[in-house]
């Protein structure tokens, strides 16, 4: 096994930049996640890896070699989809079996040492049972199991694994999501994995890139990511419901600093914000403007006033989840959301004073669009 | 503006397929009601009962207290949205949208404002000019959807209508469903295998299983009073732990654990009949009380597996080979291998039968 580095790697397709000069080097043995929409370019990044395609610019390496050059079966890394694509005339035990018996390493192994390999990997995913039957005898998400086995039977240099339990049920990706961390722990492989599912991310890895058409946003561990994330990007992919984003203007009045948005709040806070405000605000209709972040569960909603600071806004509409009902409002340009306990029982058009706590306020420059 | 009735309804599809089994429920008026179920439950069929697609094998269906059985589907004054389209391939969404106020004879400017206004609702308003086969299994179902709130119906059937959505879209179209809901006061009726929408979006949450009604309550009953393992097991995410218990006495379980057995308290007094009996005793995820050192009547579970998400951290426990999890705090810190004690506090624990598994306390039938 070995470690997994991009050098200011570009990948354009004609005039379209699919990657623009992405860096970042996984060390042996780490559990290394692309976090990003679709069409962010996190297949792209594994393709490139797998040798499936060429970059436009840049260096990659797996361990200390630079396999720009190299091709797909002399990088030896082993790559799982999120499509099963199994074998359907094959048995579960073949299909798994599929890859130890490729040409190139026909003699590798004994029939008892790929029987071992087979059993070693479908135990550890609970699949074992099945080694007989055939693939459209099989649920989804043992599918997903098998073609998970497939791909990690084999000793690579690194696993490539591109959201290999998204069509899993919900309750089932609980269960496949901590499977997967264990099978790593076991194997202790270089995993580099691809998912859109910001838990995923959290839950599994020892670090997370987040990718934004085609640009890392920010590199970190999971702590990082969702304590301190970089840009409005990162923070509204961390967390369900997303952060609220709300550009408002910094006023100064009176030796002190308000945060306003016309029409809707305004409160104080610290001077000592200042300074690292003024450094991401810009200018627009001639006023000093900021991007403010703020989660849902930091915002207060009550019934009465709470403080001077508590603005009142009507319930657009609200949502239940199993430990808390998520309140929506609609502001101009976007809805902002707040958590309040299942009793608390509002309907569409209630006013309710909203009050945002100035101490987990997080300060961004712009750069995602705002919409409803 | 109707209430709906269900008394005693059976679908039997052929000889002895038995698809529903003597279904009985109300929605009231301007109710949003969830048939909730795993595929195959008899949610679907139910709903294509209502909506007057198949026939009723037995027993009657009323809207506002009069059978409609006979009545065809236009004449039920119902809308609906399916997860598959349906959608007419020749017309434009606009048009698509349209219809069902076209073919009704209302007044061209009317179906103008309703169909702009709904479209942009559910962010269609980019794609009004183009054909169903332009757009994406996501948008086409929103298309549907659009034409079955278009119509003010005083009855909207919903089945699986947000499926084929991608995970954003769909949180933002499930809030619009319910203030849409909420502006034109109709009583609907949402079909979902997705526990959490059912949840999020339902005034009454009806779970069924192999065609039979399981429970019938508001998302707190069902989360904090199930009426059998089934419900329990199958409302929350992650899932309720199931343990092996024994009655000891009207408020004590023992639970196995690894070596001796520990005594649990429960709040409520369990049925006589069952003392001493095995039973399943049930806590969420989310009600474990974790510690790190030994601690009375702690059972004693192995961490397998410890995943930050950011407001919590979910832990995969084993337990002689039962896996368990247990969602603690972001500053309860703990390793792989390491060895955790769980308790819960007594009103936060289920008791089931072991063979029927019907709630033996806490549950609202």
């Amino acid at each position: 096994m070995a470690g997994v580095k991009l050098e200011n790697v570009t990948m354009k397709y004609g005039n379209m930049v699919a990657l623009n000069n992405v860096s970042f080097d996984c060390p042996e043995g780490e559990f290394f996640t692309l976090l990003g929409p679709s069409g962010a370019g996190k297949t792209t990044t594994l393709e490139l890896i797998a040798g499936i395609k060429q970059p436009t610019e840049g260096q990659i390496y797996i361990g200390d070699q630079m396999v720009n050059h190299f091709t797909p079966e002399d990088r030896d890394v082993a790559m799982a989809f999120e499509n099963y694509a199994l074998y359907p005339q094959f048995t579960v035990y073949d299909n798994i079996a599929f890859p130890l018996r490729a040409p190139r390493r026909k003699k590798e192994l004994t029939p008892i040492q790929e029987k071992e390999r087979v059993l070693e990997i479908t135990t550890l995913l609970g699949i074992e049972t099945f080694l007989d039957r055939k693939p459209d005898q099989l649920s989804g998400g043992q599918k997903q199991r098998v073609s998970l086995a497939r791909a990690m039977v084999r000793r690579p240099q690194a696993y490539l694994l591109d959201e290999p339990i998204a069509h899993l049920d919900a309750k089932l990706k609980i269960s496949a999501r901590s499977t997967l961390k264990q099978l790593a722990h076991q194997l202790g492989t270089t995993i580099l994995y691809v998912t859109h599912n910001y838990r995923e991310a959290l839950g599994l890895s020892d670090r997370i890139m987040a990718i934004s058409k085609g640009n890392v946003e920010q590199i970190g561990t999971p702590e990082q990511m969702y304590e301190t994330p970089a840009t409005d990007f990162v923070a509204r992919l961390m967390g369900d419901p997303p952060i609220n984003l709300v550009d408002v203007e910094i006023v100064s009045e009176n030796d002190r600093i308000f945060l306003q948005a016309e029409g809707i709040f305004r409160f104080p806070v610290d001077k000592g914000l200042l300074s690292r405000m003024e450094e991401i605000s810009w200018e627009e209709e001639g006023k000093r403007m900021v991007r403010i972040g703020v989660r849902p569960k930091n915002v207060r909603i009550s019934m009465e006033r709470s403080s001077d600071n508590a603005f009142e806004l009507p319930v657009y509409v609200t949502v239940r989840e199993a430990k808390s009902t998520v309140v929506t409002f609609e502001l101009t340009h976007n809805f902002f959301l707040g958590l309040v306990d299942n009793d608390l029982r509002l309907k569409v058009g209630d006013k309710v004073w909203v009050e945002i706590d100035q101490n987990n306020l997080y300060f961004f420059k712009k750069s995602v669009e705002l919409t409803k | 503006m109707s209430t709906v009735e269900v008394k005693h309804v059976w679908k039997i599809y052929g000889e002895d397929v038995v698809a529903v089994k003597d279904v009985n429920f109300l929605c009231e008026n301007e109710e949003f009601v969830a048939l909730l179920g795993p595929s195959g439950c008899g949610k679907s069929s139910t709903l294509r009962m209502l909506a007057g697609l198949e026939e009723v094998t037995k027993g009657e269906m009323l809207f506002d207290g009069k059978v409609v059985n006979d009545l065809s589907p236009r004449d039920r004054n119902i809308a609906l949205a399916f997860e598959s389209y349906a959608l007419y391939p020749p017309l434009t969404v606009y048009d698509n949208i349209g219809f069902p106020l076209l073919a009704k004879g209302v007044d061209k400017r009317v179906i103008d404002q309703k169909v702009r206004g709904i479209a942009e609702d559910l962010e269609l308003t980019e794609v009004l000019k183009r054909k169903p086969g332009k757009l994406s299994g996501g948008q086409q179902q929103r298309v549907s959807l659009a034409r079955a709130l278009v119509r003010d119906p005083s009855v909207l059937l919903l089945d699986e209508p947000l499926s084929h959505m991608d995970q954003r879209v769909r949180v933002v179209i499930r809030a619009r469903i319910r203030r849409i809901h909420d502006e034109l006061h109709t009583t609907t009726i949402y079909v979902t295998h997705d526990q959490e929408e059912a949840v999020a979006l339902a005034d009454k949450i009806i779970v069924m299983s192999m065609g039979l009604i399981q429970q019938v309550g508001t998302a707190d009953d069902l989360l904090n009073l199930p009426a059998n393992q089934f419900v329990a097991g199958f409302i929350g995410e992650p899932a309720m732990n199931f343990l092996e218990g024994k009655v000891e006495g009207p408020n004590q379980v023992s639970v196995h654990s690894g070596g001796t057995p520990v005594s649990w308290a429960v709040k409520e007094s369990i049925p006589k009949s069952h003392e001493n009996s095995p039973v399943v005793v049930g806590v969420r995820p989310e009600n474990i009380k974790a510690s790190k050192e030994p601690v009375a009547s702690g059972v004693k579970t192995r961490v397998d597996v410890v995943e930050y998400l950011g407001e919590e951290r979910s832990l995969t426990l084993s337990l002689n080979g039962t896996i368990l999890k247990a969602m603690v705090p972001i500053d309860f810190l703990v390793k792989e291998s390491e060895s955790i004690w769980l308790t819960a506090a007594p009103e936060d624990v289920h008791i089931f039968d072991e063979k029927s598994g019907k709630a033996l306390i806490k549950f609202k039938s």
